[in-house]
């Protein structure tokens, strides 16, 4: 029997849905392997339904995707979190703790209270998350990989090593040596060091490596190599302003 | 008596379709958009000049080279930045680039179902799985395009402020070009397809059209925005031209041009410079004329489809310049942050898209306003929904698929939508 899968899209640019459908190669084989129950993004067709697999982009930013995510939640025998939005709240979360939602409110719509609107969270804030597919966007082969492993029953290797890993399996120099702030040291890899590899230094797209990452020393490195704090804090919090650490940065 | 669409299906992000009948008048009809707000003008305040793009291009998957390039465009303009022809001839390829991806997924892949009968690519590919496979190839040039241009298919990062950081080899520029050659046939196809569907009536109304003056040769990047009343302005005018307000029911504000709704995209597009296309772009163009009703708005997709023909041979041609002017391994130009405001437009895949900043002296943004194509159409679609809408009243199920057709013609990015302009900047 072909396993039920859902995918399904929150608060986010609907990038990690569209880089399943950027599987051109694969695609066709792949949505054959599996009963899709629902994919709004690209069918039309939904079937209220149980899933071995819940595939779900976006943070949550209103009630009514509390509730439909629970809902998911109920349904899923796992929950896979794809997308820096669903692990971490995306770059909508980056102002939390900083400027509140009625302030954002009253600045983009005219009126505080136009919606009853949460401040942008990863979807763990609500319910038990089984796997998370990290990135902004994810990676096809990555997703590709993992999806291959849960439908098999089993979890995905998780990626635990910063961007740095790869970088230097590259060979690349260093790009902390050029003078650019790079946040590689704490994010996690598995993009093979995209970014720097073109001469970019990493925003951090892919999230901080959970429990490893040494926020208060790679600060201190870079408060030595001369930025400023305002600068790093702006940096760090783009992609992961909600991993509890980089929350706490003051300044 | 109540009919809802919820969630409507192949389009990006969340929204939806609320009608509501009371015996058989239509009473209110509404387009949703309802997805949550991201306030990216409101969180991008006090972000150094060099990261907006990075940030900015996140409004948007589909679309993410436009947001690039719009962003990049009005930093460069606050900055008093200019680059070389070699980053113009760079930047347009990656736009055209991104317009055979983004129309071969929505023409083939969100709109063709309902044509066809289907409800999605998918069940399609069973029954036409040569042209399928075709139209995937060709989205795949597309991407291709993305992927050597700015490092990957969706938030690419070496397409800088200035020019880019690596430039691409000679070697991969001829991959394009290839792609594009293999693949050209799929994007004449979906001329062939779109020509032949006779569109439901119910929407007919009279339209009013904006797009960007792209100069001698059609393309997306300009400084002049023209409406199809004949009037045209300097895209740093647009505020005198674009109003908007918040509706209750939509996330995205509405839009509207001397008091009225409007359209943009690739109709308007066609409609204002249809004329200049080139190469079979244009001879299809001329061809099909007739078969081009600009009072209905599901025309789109044909324009869509003559469009999808006209970029795969700019890519083509664009790559051939640039190999015949020589590669150089040039790097961005260098910026000096100043205080100073700056705006771009860019045709998106769904019409005009709006960025304007302004900076601190240190380069840091104070204040940001985004305007997208699909919040520029959202009071569009109600108009045409209200035109249609009582005319199908008698059959629900006719009407449903209308109105589902009609949001879906004009390839609605709802993510993008729910993060506008503000109207008051206190």
């Amino acid at each position: 029997m072909k396993p039920k899968v859902g995918i399904f899209g929150f608060t986010g640019c609907a990038g990690d849905q569209l880089m399943i459908l950027n599987l051109e190669d694969e695609l066709l084989e792949l949505v054959g392997a599996l009963d899709l129950k629902s994919f709004t993004m690209a069918s039309s067709a939904v079937e209220d339904s149980e899933y071995d697999v819940a595939f779900v982009e976006g943070s949550i930013t209103t009630p009514k995707q509390k509730q439909k995510l629970e809902e998911i939640r109920k349904k899923a025998k796992l929950l896979v979190a794809i997308g820096d939005c669903a692990a971490w709240g995306g770059v909508q979360a980056s102002c939390n703790g900083i400027l509140k939602v009625e302030e954002k409110m009253r600045e983009v719509y005219g009126a505080p209270d136009v919606w009853e609107i949460y401040e942008s969270k990863p979807l763990s804030a609500y319910v038990k998350v089984d796997f998370v597919l990290p990135g902004c966007p994810i990676e096809k082969e990555e997703f590709l990989r993992a999806a291959a492993s849960l439908l098999r029953g089993d979890l995905p290797e998780a990626v635990d090593y910063p961007v740095c890993v790869e970088c230097k399996l590259r060979e690349n120099g260093c790009l902390m040596l050029e003078g650019k702030l790079c946040l590689g040291p704490l994010t996690v890899g598995g993009c093979k060091a995209r970014c720097p590899s073109l001469g970019v230094d990493c925003i951090g797209c892919r999230g901080v490596i959970e429990g490893e990452a040494r926020v208060k020393s790679a600060l201190q490195v870079f408060k030595e190599a001369g930025f400023k704090l305002d600068y790093v804090r702006a940096r760090l919090r783009m992609f992961a302003a909600n991993y509890p650490e980089i929350l706490e940065v003051k300044g | 008596m109540k009919i809802e669409v919820e969630p409507l299906a192949r389009v990006e992000g969340e929204g939806g379709i609320e009608v509501e009948i009371e015996g058989d008048q239509v009473r209110e009809v509404k387009f949703n958009l309802f997805e949550g707000p991201r306030f990216f003008e409101s969180f991008i305040r006090g972000m150094h000049y060099e990261k907006v793009p990075d940030v900015m291009r996140r409004i948007c998957a589909i679309c993410t080279c436009a947001h690039s390039m719009a962003s990049i465009k009005a930093v460069e303009d606050a900055l008093g930045v200019k680059v070389s022809r070699q980053t113009e001839l760079l930047r347009d390829l990656l736009i055209h680039g991104e317009m055979v991806e983004s129309h071969a997924l929505h023409v083939f892949a969100l709109a063709l179902p309902d044509f066809l009968g289907f409800p999605s690519v998918v069940h399609m590919a069973q029954k036409y799985p040569r042209e399928v496979k075709g139209a995937l190839q060709l989205k795949k040039a597309g991407n291709l395009v993305h992927n050597i241009l700015t490092g990957r298919e969706v938030h690419g990062m070496n397409e800088r402020v200035g020019g880019f950081a690596t430039i691409p080899s000679e070697k991969d520029l001829e991959r394009i070009k290839e792609a594009m050659q293999l693949t050209r046939e799929f994007a004449l196809l979906s001329v062939k397809l779109f020509s032949s569907f006779e569109l439901p009536e119910a929407p007919r109304s009279e339209n009013t059209f904006i797009a960007l003056d792209p100069g001698k040769r059609f393309g997306y990047f300009g400084e002049r925005h023209v409406a199809s009343d004949g009037e045209s302005w300097d895209v740093h005018d647009y505020r005198k031209y674009i109003k908007e307000t918040t509706v209750k029911h939509s996330r995205a504000k509405h839009s509207s041009y001397k008091g009225k709704p409007f359209m943009v995209g690739a109709l308007a597009r066609i409609r204002l410079f249809g004329e200049r296309l080139e190469g079979e772009a244009k001879e299809l163009f001329k061809q099909h004329k007739d078969k081009l009703d600009y009072q209905n708005s599901l025309s789109n997709n044909l324009a869509q489809a003559l469009e999808l023909v006209h970029s795969v041979d700019r890519c083509i041609s664009d790559v051939e310049e640039l190999l015949s002017l020589g590669l150089k391994k040039e790097e961005p130009v260098e910026v000096k942050p100043k205080a100073g405001t700056g705006t771009a437009s860019v045709e998106a895949p769904r019409g005009i898209l709006i960025h304007s900043y302004k900076f601190d002296a240190k380069g840091r943004v104070v204040w940001a306003d985004v305007i997208t194509p699909t919040a520029m159409n959202a009071a569009n679609v109600d108009k045409d929904f209200r035109v249609a809408a009582p005319k199908l009243v008698k059959n629900p199920k006719e009407l449903e698929r209308t109105l589902e057709m009609i949001a879906r013609a004009y390839d609605p990015c709802i993510s993008c939508a729910t993060h506008l302009v503000r109207i008051k900047r206190i």
